[in-house]
């Protein structure tokens, strides 16, 4: 019973609040519908159109970054690359004059050796030549000078000088030029 | 604390608007202040529409073809309204998502968005000059002056009716988001439900508090729409008869008084648009956030 007086007592000091506030079901009814109304539209015109134009642009961003990301990744590798290429392509060519250096000291080994032949064989020849001429010379002068010997024993003589007297004297006068 | 200390404030400013303002309006001019309920317009059915319903209205409609005009050619890089509209939205839903979470300010973000820009427009809508000004009244043959008896336009939530409806809409809302992050039993351990680790006696103890603690908790929740609404309504209210006093207590004066209120007032409705939101939002937030090592279960 006390319960139902209580229960009773705020009843009417609620609806004497309700009165005085003004406050009254239809109105609140036709608020909540109106707050609903424009919260929905919110919703569906404001809203998501411009939140998904934000997360349009976030994620391109972050894509952006990621590109950038991926981009300077792949310049460094580049880099790395380039670098490695520029190392390898040095040390081949470094090889190669190397074996450049190596390869033009053998040949001018070999080629300083053939010449060291070639003019070892032309003095020789040179040698043979000259050897050939002096015994030419020497034999033409042997020849000569025997001849002069016989003619000038004939002459200093005055008598005739056979065949085997010449050539006696001419022998004589070979063995004593020798 | 915070939440307590914003009561007390706005509720100490509705009541000196309540008891002293009037006594000073009426004092100084022998007028009454603005009355405490809306007046009916004229009558759709059993609904009557009253002259603050008209400016919610009007606030309503506006914030939507103003949503809609931003929001029809999207471009990539934002100019005009559609910039200030997504400066607005971008701004407002960091802020949320720094309060509530990523998780809850997703599912939530329309209607404490929806919240924050309606009160707020609906509050400085009530501020343009010809609002509670402009209406049905009648000569005061002593003075000469004409008295508005039935304005045309009140603010819009210096109606008890529009600040009810969106703490109802909120508490239904905040039900459903209740439910859904906890679940029945989630729901009912959440308010009745011993929190620590304990054990023996203690443990028992424990329970009897929490399981009395949780009816308290009850009965918190249920004032909570009875709190945010007056709270709305009563500074607003009292902004408009602190604004009418000041216009009427020195009528030589009656063009300059006015003025600094004007911007009092702008603040003041900024400022209870953010709190009704910000406590819409930290309720929510407190409700749907589990305890650590329960998130798993969830």
């Amino acid at each position: 019973m006390t319960l139902f007086l209580a229960a009773s007592s705020i009843g009417d000091s609620v609806r004497e609040i309700a009165d005085t506030f003004g406050w009254d079901p239809w109105l609140f009814l036709s608020q909540v519908i109106s707050f609903l109304i424009v919260a929905l539209a919110l919703r569906a015109f404001a809203y998501k159109p411009i939140l998904r134009v934000l997360q349009q642009r976030r994620d391109q961003i972050a894509q952006a970054q990621l590109n950038a990301e991926k981009i300077k990744q792949q310049l460094a590798e580049a880099e790395q690359r380039h670098s490695e290429i520029l190392a390898k392509a040095n040390a081949e060519a470094q090889k190669m004059i190397d074996e450049a250096r190596a390869s033009a000291s053998v040949v001018a080994e070999r080629k300083q050796q053939e010449a060291i032949v070639a003019a070892e064989q032309i003095v020789a020849k040179a040698r043979e030549a000259s050897a050939l001429e002096h015994e030419r010379t020497m034999a033409q002068l042997k020849h000569e000078l025997g001849r002069l010997v016989v003619d000038t024993t004939a002459k200093v003589t005055g008598k005739v000088l056979t065949s085997d007297d010449q050539r006696r004297l001419q022998e004589e006068a070979s063995r004593q030029l020798a | 604390m915070f939440r307590h200390r914003l009561f007390f404030k706005s509720g100490a400013l509705f009541l000196s608007a309540v008891l002293f303002l009037p006594a000073i309006a009426t004092a100084a001019e022998g007028h009454e202040p603005p009355p405490l309920k809306p007046e009916a317009l004229f009558q759709l059915g059993k609904l009557g529409v009253t002259n603050s319903m008209l400016v919610s209205w009007i606030v309503a409609v506006a914030v939507i073809i103003f949503a809609q005009l931003a929001t029809r050619h999207i471009q990539t890089v934002p100019s005009g309204a559609q910039n200030f509209w997504e400066w607005l939205v971008e701004s407002l839903y960091k802020f949320l998502e720094s309060i509530i979470g990523n998780q809850l300010v997703r599912k939530t973000f329309w209607f404490f968005a929806t919240l924050f820009i309606f009160i707020l427009f609906t509050n400085w809508a009530g501020l343009i000059p010809g609002v509670g000004t402009v209406g049905w009244g009648h000569h005061d043959a002593a003075t000469g002056v004409f008295h508005v008896d039935r304005p045309l336009l009140r603010g819009g939530n210096a109606d008890l009716n529009m600040t009810t409806a969106m703490a109802a809409i909120f508490f239904v809302l905040w039900f459903i988001w209740a439910l859904q992050a906890n679940g029945v039993g989630g729901f009912l351990k959440h308010l009745f439900a011993p929190k620590g680790e304990t054990s023996g006696p203690l443990k028992l103890l424990l329970i009897i508090v929490f399981f009395l603690v949780g009816w308290l908790e009850i009965v918190s929740i249920l004032f909570r729409p009875v709190s945010l609404s007056f709270r709305l309504f009563g500074n607003e209210y009292a902004g408009e008869v602190m604004l009418g006093a000041m216009a009427k207590i020195v009528p030589a004066l009656s063009w300059l008084l006015p003025i600094p209120f004007y911007f009092m007032e702008l603040l003041v409705g900024l400022v209870q648009a953010l709190v009704f939101m910000l406590l819409c939002a930290v309720f929510t937030l407190l409700i749907a956030q589990h305890e650590p090592g329960h998130e798993r279960q969830h």
